[in-house]
Formats: structure tokens, sequence, C-alpha cells
């Protein structure tokens, strides 16, 4: 894919990031895929399972706080290309899925599929945390749309 | 990209070995089976899939909306080391993954 960039409202997006940076210290201790997944008895293979998980999300999700260092405290840009891509938009899957889990837990899997959530009517917190887990979707479209193509 | 294996396994046979009767009748054939979730959006499962299996568009698209609408879909079926990577690699990508013994094979 090549390089883009993207320029993000200031006032709109550093109250979002606060939200994203509570869910991403909470995904440095566990995966943000049900635990019964795992599909093993076999207690120390569930152990390595759930530890490279672990691992590879810890991974993703530094790439993805990377975006917002300098560059984007100052001028309000992010940018993307090959080497952030990809981790950028499975650490927006984990941190929608740890979302639905705690925050918008009270919205309901149907109001957050359909997106029909009367925003002016739900607190002030539950609004921000759908607000992020609308601004995180838009970031996934925005970068699948960029990708070359979905073959590997 | 590492990925869980039975160590003992892994340290015995090499991938590139054929699969012998033995083999089949220890672990017999598995299914990896995606279940549906309220978050992941259509795009991205379809570019999961495509990433992951190598899939074309069109099947990639099959499988998501047989998730969507049936609430799961068979990916994949064939051994069970091999099986358990492409759920680990799907769990990778956030997608609810579970192994399925296939009894039907």
């Amino acid at each position: 894919m090549k390089p883009f960039e993207v320029r993000l409202v200031l006032p709109v997006v550093v109250p979002l990031l606060e939200v994203i940076k509570g869910q991403v210290r909470e995904l440095q201790s566990s995966p943000a895929i049900p635990g019964d997944s795992v599909p093993s008895s076999d207690s120390d293979l569930s152990e390595a399972w759930r530890s490279e998980l672990l691992t590879s999300q810890r991974g993703d999700l530094e790439l993805f706080m990377a975006l917002f260092g300098d560059e984007f405290i100052n001028e309000g840009v992010i940018a993307f290309d090959a080497a952030n891509a990809e981790a950028v938009i499975r650490s927006c899957s984990a941190v929608r899925l740890r979302l639905r889990e705690r925050p918008l837990k009270g919205l309901g899997d149907e109001a957050l599929e359909s997106g029909d959530v009367h925003l002016d009517t739900v607190p002030e917190d539950l609004r921000k945390a759908f607000m992020c887990y609308l601004f995180l979707a838009t970031l996934q479209e925005l970068i699948i749309s960029r990708l070359d193509d979905g073959a590997p | 990209m590492k990925l869980v294996s039975r160590t003992h396994r892994a340290q015995t046979q090499p991938t590139e070995q054929p699969v012998s009767a033995t083999e089949l009748r220890l672990d017999g054939l598995w299914r990896v089976v995606v279940l549906n979730d309220p978050v992941n959006l259509m795009s991205y499962v379809v570019l999961v899939f495509r990433r992951v299996f190598g899939f074309d568009e069109a099947t990639a698209r099959r499988h998501m909306l047989e998730v969507h609408e049936r609430g799961r879909s068979v990916v994949w079926s064939g051994l069970r080391e091999k099986a358990e990577a492409y759920a680990f690699t799907l769990q990778q990508w956030h997608l609810t993954a579970v192994l399925e013994p296939n009894e039907a094979l």
C-alpha cells in the first residue's frame, strides 16, 4: 500500500484518546477475544497459546499507540504505511472488542451492530466510549480501502 | 509469525513430511470454524480471510456472509496441527475461531 496521512480534529479526538488508552492498558494483560476460544484442554498448550496471543497483541498495540505521538499532538496528523497498517486495524478490532465488553456492555449488541444509539440520551462516559467505537471503525475502513488488495 | 504448536510433535516431525495413516488415526481431521461477533466489520472479516487463507474476494465474502447470517462458517479442515495454526492466526486478528473434530471425514 502507498503511505498516506490523515488529519484529525484534535479537540474531537484527544478526549477519545483517553478512553482508548484506558482500554489499551487493559489489553496489555489479557487477549481481546474470549478466553474460552483456546482450543485445548492441555493447560500448558492453553497457556502458551494465550501468552503468544498476548505478545502479538502487545506488539500491534505499540504500533497503534505510536500513531498518536508528537506529529498527532502538534498537527493532528496520523500516518499509515505498510509497516503499521495491519497492526493498526488489528488493534482497532481489539479495542472495539474490549469497549463492547466493558464500557459499552449496557448498550447491547443490537445497538452496537446497527449503530442506532441516541447519543443525547446516554451518559457522557458511555457517549464517549461509543464515539471511540465509531472512530476506530472509521480508521479500519479507511485503511482497508487503501490496502492494495486482500491477498496475502 | 510464530505459531503455537505442540512442542513434542513439532520437534520430531517436520511439517513437510507426508501425512501418514497413523497420524490421521491419532489426530483425526479438524474443522476451523469462525463464529459471528457483533464487533468486527464485514470488510475487516473479508480482509482477514483473504490474508490468512489466500481466498479470492468472492470466496472470502461468501464465508463472511455465512458467518454473519448463520453465525458460523467452516473455513478450513484438515490435520489438527495445521488447524490449530490457522485458528491461532485468526485469533491474532481477533476473530472468534474454534476447532471442531471433523467427524464427517
